[in-house]
């Protein structure tokens, strides 16, 4: 509450009584409610993380805030803000005004204060009760996360000698600096997850034993199935599958390969390919094959760009015919030109040509694979997410999954109902519906270091931060202040307005009647 | 933030007063005395505040408050002042609130006595341009083509608005400054100048009216930067008569009038002609302020 000078500091000795026992709300015939709305960026978000809240937990330097804030949705703000692709910024209202808000960086200052600033919790002396996670990728961490906050005993299960599945492997260094995962999983073990390395499940264990010995398990195992291309010479000595590529790359094993290097695709696994090609020693040349148009390119344009930027030489339009081996090795391949359009993809043979190259590189994409599920006998429940079940996805999407999914076995286990979602009922607020006019007042003070900079120039579409241009511009002193946050006093409320049409981030709503 | 820190200090007035939704005077007077501190005393004259106040014994400012007759405000202000002094207790400031029917027509001798004796408090006008509380009558401060209940369709108000700053600015006060509730901020740093300054002080605050003007209540603060930033009221002040200096500038080009004219229905079915006539009006007030602005500044 406001400090109020108290009956003692004023004179009433005349008998003066305050107007307050005037209740002015029944004057009312509008009344404004908080409500606050969709901002584009959580709608754009592919984890519906609350971004205008944490933006705003970051300018006022709330960092704790800002952590708890971020995990409701998103537990790796380290990680996702190096390799998600960032459909929020696309959306941003800012760019209207000026240019985008970049949220990545806040988010990974987010993430690195999470890292520098963790302590263990203690530990529980009982769980509710014990779940195995197979696949220790995004999705898999993100489930374990918030099952062993949820007071759960988790234990992750990672066929590869290293845990982090996609992170570790399928993303290259320059994209994810490995020290950052690194610290990510040390924080997930200090809290308590246990992670088993080099067991294949369905091979080591099956899976049927994992769910007599845990009480739930889920699925996250991936998808590791490289797509063939089925083409003359893919056999051959020097023809990789993507995957294959970057798993080695990425395992940091001193990997030789033969120059020219030719790298077909144009999805992420295609770009992170030829791009970590070229950061091979006696590598010089890399060229990327795809068989559409660049626009059509699956991969994020950034990437692309980045790509050419470090020399990669692109062909579109082009299509493998045949790869040529001299002793076993490959010397060349013939391409085709080719163009797609609604009804196809028309291959011209008149004019192949040929390109030499020692290694070719498939990033033709990856399948599901189900072979996990083989000889079980279905379980009472079935809990699976990550790219197991979309197939190649993104690594926001996986992590959603992985959230769900906590949510789901926590609730099964407790036997409670199934958890409700967060679902965009109504369309995200425009930049019309702001007042900006408001903004002035605030003069929103832009410290130049980041992240605050950046945090400072969120507008907080449809988010209440609590700015003060309510009860500052309430005539009847209606808007209280409680613990740093405003209220609307329903005893005085006039409904005249006046905060509704201010706000300027459209957290209001004026509703008829009292 | 700035915002933050002003919606920290203690409010001076309570809620429940009689002001109607939407109100800029009773925002104007909030400011005022959450600016000016506890330390206060105020002289109402006959306006919408004498209202908004209440019936005795409610009062809705934290402060003594000295009802008087509509002419007197700048008197008995004067007289508030000498009996304080008299009393030692010079450190009291004190407020003369008046509407601009106190300050410009009824008030208006009263006022200038007090300006040309240089009595030592500060006169705050809050000026909704109309008689508001006895019915919508029009004032001085009514400004071309505006409508009210004495001058009702097809009638409309003749004459300009009366520019009460040159009036005062004529009067070599200390410290003359015009300010409005959509800028909060810059109130607040004009009433504080002025308490730091002996002599005598003038505030003219614009404060729109729902009622009045025939507006969403909405819409006050809306309506209030609208008139900033058309150039229709201007935000300056004015030391000693002579120093003219603008406080908010508009950025770029100034929003035409109409804008501003649209959705006042006291405004409406007003002849275009009308509208360019308030408009070159306007335009040649905004060049003779900016006029004095570049001699003061130059």
């Amino acid at each position: 509450m406001l400090p109020e000078i108290t009956r003692e500091e004023v004179c009433y000795a005349c008998g003066t009584e305050p107007v307050t026992v005037n209740k002015t709300g029944e004057w009312r015939f509008l009344t404004p409610r908080r409500a606050e709305s969709l901002s584009p960026c959580r709608q754009g978000c592919l984890l519906d993380g609350e971004i205008p809240a944490w933006m705003e937990a970051v300018k006022r330097e709330r960092w704790d805030e800002a952590w708890q804030v971020m995990s409701r949705y998103n537990p790796f703000p380290a990680l996702t803000g190096y390799v998600c692709f960032h459909p929020c910024t696309e959306e941003c209202n800012r760019s209207q005004l000026d240019q985008e808000i970049e949220i990545p960086a806040v988010e990974r200052a987010i993430g690195q204060w999470r890292l520098d600033n963790y302590s263990p919790k203690i530990k529980p002396q009982s769980f509710k009760g014990t779940v195995a996670v197979v696949g220790s990728g995004p999705a898999g961490m993100s489930c374990a996360f918030y099952l062993n906050s949820g007071g759960y005993d988790v234990s992750v299960f990672e066929r590869e000698k290293a845990a982090g599945g996609m992170f570790a492997l399928g993303i290259p260094e320059y994209r994810l600096p490995r020290r950052v995962l690194k610290s990510e999983l040390t924080l997930l073990e200090d809290e308590g997850i246990k992670f088993i390395t080099g067991c294949n499940i369905g091979k080591d264990i099956s899976l049927a034993e994992l769910y007599a010995d845990f009480d739930e398990v889920f699925l996250a195992p991936g998808a590791w199935k490289s797509r063939i291309a089925g083409i003359k010479g893919e056999k051959n000595e020097g023809v990789w599958s993507a995957l294959d590529f970057l798993k080695l790359y990425n395992s940091g094993e001193r990997l030789k390969i033969a120059d020219p290097v030719i790298v077909i695709g144009g999805g992420n696994a295609a770009i992170d390919s030829a791009r970590s090609a070229l950061r091979l020693d006696g590598v010089t040349h890399v060229t990327l094959i795809y068989r559409r148009s660049r626009a059509e390119m699956p991969a994020g344009q950034v990437e692309v760009e980045a790509a050419e930027h470090e020399g990669v030489e692109l062909i579109c339009n082009a299509l493998p015919r045949e790869i040529n081996a001299e002793a076993g090795a490959v010397s060349s391949m013939i391409l085709d030109h080719c163009r797609t359009d609604r009804e196809g993809l028309f291959i011209d043979q008149s004019c192949a040509f040929n390109k030499s190259c020692g290694t070719v590189i498939m990033a033709l994409g990856q399948e599901k694979d189900y072979s996990i599920f083989d000889n079980l006998e279905s379980p009472a429940a079935l809990f699976a997410g990550g790219d197991l079940v979309t197939g190649p996805a993104t690594v926001p999407e996986a992590i959603h999954a992985g959230r769900i999914a906590a949510k789901a076995i926590m609730a099964r286990i407790e036997g409670l109902p199934e958890p409700e979602l967060f679902k965009a009922e109504q369309g995200a607020v425009k930049f019309e519906d702001l007042n900006l006019a408001a903004k002035g007042t605030l003069k929103l003070q832009n410290k130049q270091a980041a992240p605050f900079a950046e945090a400072s120039r969120c507008l907080g579409c449809g988010t209440c931060n609590s700015c003060g241009i309510c009860y500052m511009f309430c005539p009847d002193l209606a808007v209280d202040m409680v613990d740093g946050r405003y209220e609307l006093n329903m005893d005085y409320c006039k409904g005249c307005g006046i905060c509704f049409r201010e706000c300027p981030s459209r957290a209001l709503v004026m509703e008829g009647g009292r | 933030m700035r915002i933050e820190e002003m919606n920290l200090v203690p409010e001076m007035m309570y809620a429940g007063h009689n002001a109607c939704p939407g109100c800029g005077a009773a925002l104007a007077v909030r400011y005022l005395t959450k600016a000016l501190g506890t330390n206060l005393a105020v002289v109402l004259t006959a306006s919408c505040w004498s209202i908004i106040t209440g019936m005795p014994p409610l009062t809705a400012l934290k402060c003594p408050i000295l009802h008087c007759p509509f002419p007197s405000a700048g008197s008995v202000g004067s007289g508030v002042r000498r009996g304080l002094n008299a009393k030692g207790m010079t450190d009291t400031t004190v407020v003369v609130l008046a509407g601009d029917g106190g300050t410009f027509d009824i008030g208006l001798q009263a006022l200038s006595g007090a300006a040309q004796r240089n009595e030592d408090y500060i006169f705050v006008c809050y000026d909704n341009e109309a008689y508001m509380n006895t019915g919508m009558q029009t004032s001085s401060a009514t400004p071309f083509g505006a409508r009210t209940n004495t001058a009702p369709y097809p009638l409309f108000k003749e004459g300009q608005k009366k520019d009460i700053m040159q009036i005062m600015a004529a009067h070599s006060i200390p410290y003359a400054a015009t300010a409005t509730v959509a800028f909060p901020e810059d109130m607040e740093q004009k009433l504080k100048k002025a308490q730091e300054i002996r002599g005598f002080r003038f505030i003219h605050i614009l404060s729109p009216c729902p009622p009045g003007w025939g507006t969403e209540s909405a819409d006050t603060i809306h309506l209030s930067r609208l008139a900033v930033s058309t150039g229709f009221f201007p935000l300056y002040e004015i030391i000693n008569g002579v120093s003219w200096k603008l406080t908010c500038k508009p950025e770029g080009k100034r929003t035409p009038l109409k804008d501003y004219l649209e959705g006042q229905r006291r405004f409406k079915q007003m002849e275009d002609i009308r509208v360019e006539a308030l408009q070159e009006e306007v335009d040649h007030d905004w060049e003779s302020l900016m006029e004095k602005v570049e001699t003061s500044e130059g």
